[in-house]
């Protein structure tokens, strides 16, 4: 059988250059699910997962694996950005242009309006709608949901999942520029995944990210006979005002222990900042509130005003800033 | 007349070093304040060359007519420091588009902070002018580019800059998060300036850009009104989104011009060919889809299918 693909085009001398995708299950049915992974080429986590979950779905559809069946048709698109993911490049290598901010694109237009184009089209009318992403090179997410301007349906899908954190966020102009944006014209549910950090995997969150796919197989009925795991049931809702970024006001480097995921209380130390040169510890940073570690910076090298925790608290935070340009 | 210098933001960076954006100030009397900034993007140098010409005019002025500068005159010429000294188009590190991140946030990301600088610098001048020098794929004729919500303000502005082409555009959501359309909804007169092509300078667009500055600054009263300027040279076609066509690659490789930057073309004419250094022939020939004058014309040869090559505004 020979692979199906959203887009072929030409390239201009290493080969011709196309975008392949998994098309399981009942075949000319609408999708009952699409997921979407490597709209930045360095994002690894959602690609593994997504090639991984595939290949099992394969077998399932296939009949190899009797315990199982597959209820609907899903589409599975591993890497939107193949070029970027061959050249370890977050962006669309040629043009250095972000096909996260090319929805919903455009048959007729630049290169990178083509591709999401026809990621928009082979998505839009699915049921569920999903896009992978791992933060940036800089920074590790708790896996996790993130909703735009939710419906009703759409808080009470996400919960299906089994993820440590539902986060409701405000939508802003960089996010309509994207694919979760434009599948939000198309009726359905449609959800992004923060999962880990670009640049390289993080099993344990790859093996998280895969328990949450096969539980909302599970709860929607679209693969049957799966034993979710016990442990994956601790899920927590944060509306939008539960949400607590921490920036920096010092330059410097930025040294840390601890884990996304961990419940912090007030005053706990997250990190320090030291002076580079001079060796001298320059600030502590410690929690200002208990709350759910859902991101921590792993880039020592810090600047002034860099994100370095996201905590996720029980109660309003008094503070709905979002810090810009660490979007999905 | 004074001359200032002084940093409009100072950021240190993670390792001993700090991150100014520098201005160069001239100071005449108590007339409006008008403004030149450069280099919102690390690849784009013509609008710094304008910047110097703009200097030794101005300084060349203090010595031959001292009283002629009735108001102030602000020279930013690289508001993207670390982009310009690295060499990218974003701000490095952040990899972020400067121009997408205002009107900023000054306790936000880097790029927050420059913006939220600026924005303070530049609010309330009488005009902004912000020069962009295309990237390194496409080649502009010198023009303006005017959001349809400020046409009002700006057009009449724009008519006297000297310049080739007016084009109006319709409004695109993500375009708010740039300098001139944050300084223009909160009440600064800013117009953006396109010319030339990325990493490199094109002096004879300079000097007619700055004809053009000086007498709108003249008209203005930044300038003494018997003050005497070269006259402009140039009237501006005016474009908006229903007379310009775009010509995107319909294949892979590399893009030939047959034709000149600024010419008059006829519907069909070949424009240019794409090739591929594997075969002799030609993979597709460009043709005008209209009568017309093209203003963009691709500068970097490879072409991905989709690539732009050219854009002609019908006449």
């Amino acid at each position: 059988m020979t692979t199906p693909t959203l887009l072929e085009m030409t390239a201009p001398l290493r080969d011709d250059f196309a975008i392949p995708y998994h098309d399981l299950g009942p075949a000319g049915e609408r999708p009952a699910l699409a997921l979407v992974a490597g709209l930045h080429g360095n994002e690894l986590n959602g690609i593994f997962v997504l090639s991984r979950l595939a290949e099992f779905l394969a077998r399932v559809a296939d009949g190899r694996e009797p315990a199982h069946a597959l209820r609907g048709r899903v589409v599975i698109v591993p890497a939107v950005n193949v070029l970027g993911v061959n050249t370890r490049s977050r962006r669309w290598p040629f043009d250095k242009t972000d096909i996260n901010r090319m929805f919903p694109g455009y048959d007729a237009g630049e290169t990178t309006q083509r591709i999401a184009n026809a990621v928009f089209q082979a998505t839009r009318a699915a049921r569920y709608r999903v896009d992978i992403h791992s933060s940036n090179l800089d920074f590790e997410e708790l896996p996790q949901v993130r909703l735009y301007e939710p419906s009703e349906d759409e808080k009470a899908s996400a919960l299906l999942f089994g993820l440590p954190a539902v986060i409701e966020r405000r939508t802003d102009q960089v996010f309509t520029s994207t694919l979760g944006h434009a599948w939000r014209g198309a009726g359905g549910e449609s959800f992004v995944i923060q999962a880990g950090r670009a640049g390289d995997l993080q099993l344990p969150h790859c093996e998280r990210l895969f328990r949450a796919l096969m539980a909302f197989l599970h709860h929607t009925g679209l693969v049957t006979g799966i034993d979710l795991a016990a442990e994956d049931q601790d899920t927590h809702y944060f509306g939008v005002d539960r949400t607590l970024s921490l920036v920096s006001d010092h330059a410097g480097l930025f040294v840390t222990h601890v884990q996304v995921g961990t419940w912090l209380q007030a005053g706990a130390l997250i990190g320090e900042v030291y002076d580079g040169f001079s060796g001298e510890r320059r600030a502590e940073v410690r929690a200002p509130t208990a709350g759910l570690l859902s991101g921590i910076r792993r880039q020592p090298l810090l600047y002034e005003g860099d994100l370095i925790a996201r905590l996720q608290t029980r109660t309003p935070t008094g503070s709905e800033k979002q810090v810009k340009g660490q979007e999905q | 007349m004074e001359i200032l210098h002084d940093d409009i933001v100072s950021l240190a960076l993670p390792y001993r070093e700090t991150l100014r954006v520098q201005r160069t100030s001239f100071v005449g009397g108590g007339g409006p304040r008008v403004a030149v900034i450069a280099g919102i993007h690390g690849d784009e140098l013509e609008g710094l060359f304008v910047c110097h010409r703009l200097a030794a005019w101005l300084e060349q002025l203090a010595a031959s007519h001292p009283h002629a500068l009735r108001g102030r005159v602000d020279l930013v010429p690289a508001i993207n420091p670390l982009g310009i000294d690295t060499l990218e188009r974003f701000v490095p590190v952040f990899d972020a588009d400067l121009n997408r991140n205002f009107p900023g946030d000054a306790e936000g990301l880097l790029p927050q902070r420059i913006a939220a600088g600026a924005m303070a610098a530049l609010s309330g001048a009488a005009l902004v002018i912000d020069i962009h020098a295309s990237n390194i794929y496409l080649r502009e004729i010198p023009q303006v580019r005017i959001a349809e919500d400020f046409a009002a303000t700006l057009v009449p502005l724009a008519q006297g800059m000297n310049l080739d082409l007016i084009w109006l555009h319709g409004a695109v959501t993500v375009l708010e998060a740039t300098i001139a359309h944050s300084l223009n909804s909160t009440g600064t007169p800013c117009l953006v300036v396109e010319m030339g092509v990325g990493m490199r300078i094109t002096p004879a667009f300079t000097e007619q850009l700055l004809i053009g500055i000086v007498n709108v600054w003249r008209t203005l009263g930044v300038l003494a009104p018997d003050l005497e300027l070269p006259p402009p040279t140039h009237t501006p076609l005016v474009a908006d989104d229903s007379n310009v066509h775009y010509l995107n690659a319909a294949t892979s490789g590399l893009f030939v011009p047959d034709i000149e930057h600024w010419m008059a073309v006829r519907r069909e004419q070949t424009l240019g060919r794409i090739v591929s250094p594997l075969h002799g022939g030609t993979l597709a020939a460009v043709r005008s889809p209209v009568d017309g004058i093209l203003f963009t014309l691709r500068e970097y040869p490879a072409v991905y299918e989709g690539s732009l090559m050219a854009r002609i505004m019908a006449v």
